[in-house]
């Protein structure tokens, strides 16, 4: 029988549970040209215009995608990962953007800094993911890596200067129903 | 075994520099969704071409990437795998033959 870890002296290895599909599906509010995202497990993501508080919320596109939560396989902690609807390679388009800076530090042509997204894409509301969240999907996607030289940063997407202008590659399925 | 041991038995044609990283299993997947689940040291194949898929193999850390029926990624694919150090290979059958060859080939 495997002998838990106490919690609090526990090197995490982790490993991703509660897996499930859906869309992630994206809205805009023409009155104030806030986006937000939702994560839907619908069979078909709703399209739906609806009024919320101020703001009037129109579909503006969906694509498959996938959530789920981190559980470490020694002492068994989750980390629910709710708030984060995708992640996002950054394709440093903007040095100005707090996003382009999180990679500026690291040495070398290795480290690729990947954006998780919350719902708040606008961040009206000043909320993002949590950070108990970015920490534990840094030590995720960074353990087992091949290369020694190689490093994944995980960032939340509060930093990012713009989400219009942002070249960034969202890791969802996009042009699934193109490849044929 | 090896992706330069792989390349080297002329199965595949190589759309850039296929590096030499160990293959640690095969995982076949046309979602990117799917795909971000895998551990280091996969070699993917998949019928997909676009951005996203690089994207998600380099968070996943893969041997290389295996492109069946003939699909040609774009060059800005190319530039962003060459980037990543991420092997791109073609294969002109379906996928059910390429699993097939791969396991001929002694990949496991």
């Amino acid at each position: 029988m495997t002998e838990k870890r106490a919690r609090g002296s526990c090197r995490h290895r982790w490993a991703m549970s509660n897996i499930r599909g859906g869309y992630l599906v994206v809205e805009g509010c023409f009155h104030c040209r806030h986006r937000t995202s939702f994560f839907s497990e619908e069979p078909v993501p709703p399209q739906d215009d609806y009024r919320e508080g101020d703001h009037f919320w129109s579909y503006l596109g969906s694509s498959q995608a996938s959530k789920f939560d981190l559980k470490c396989r020694l002492c068994s902690m989750e980390v629910p990962l709710r708030d984060i609807m995708a992640l996002m390679l950054c394709m440093r388009c903007d040095p100005e953007c707090g996003i382009y800076r999180a990679g500026s530090g690291e040495r070398g042509n290795k480290t690729w800094v990947y954006v998780a997204l919350c719902a708040d894409t606008s961040h009206a509301s000043k909320k993002c993911v949590s950070k108990t969240g970015i920490k534990a999907l840094n030590e995720y996607f960074n353990s087992g890596l091949e290369d020694p030289a190689k490093k994944i940063i995980v960032v939340s997407c509060a930093s990012r200067r713009s989400v219009d202008t942002c070249e960034g590659i969202v890791l969802a399925d996009v042009g699934l129903t193109e490849m044929y | 075994m090896r992706v330069s041991e792989l390349v080297k038995q002329g199965v595949f044609k190589s759309f850039n520099d296929p590096g030499d990283k160990e293959i640690k299993g095969v995982y076949i997947s046309d979602m990117v969704s799917d795909i971000i689940g895998i551990g280091p040291g996969n070699l993917l194949v998949t019928l997909q071409t676009h951005k996203n898929l690089i994207a998600a193999a380099n968070l996943v850390d893969v041997a290389a990437i295996v492109f069946s029926r003939g699909k040609t990624p774009t060059d800005d694919v190319v530039a962003l795998a060459n980037k990543a150090g991420i092997g791109l290979l073609g294969f002109e059958g379906d996928t059910w033959t390429l699993a097939k060859k791969l396991y001929e080939l002694g990949v496991r």
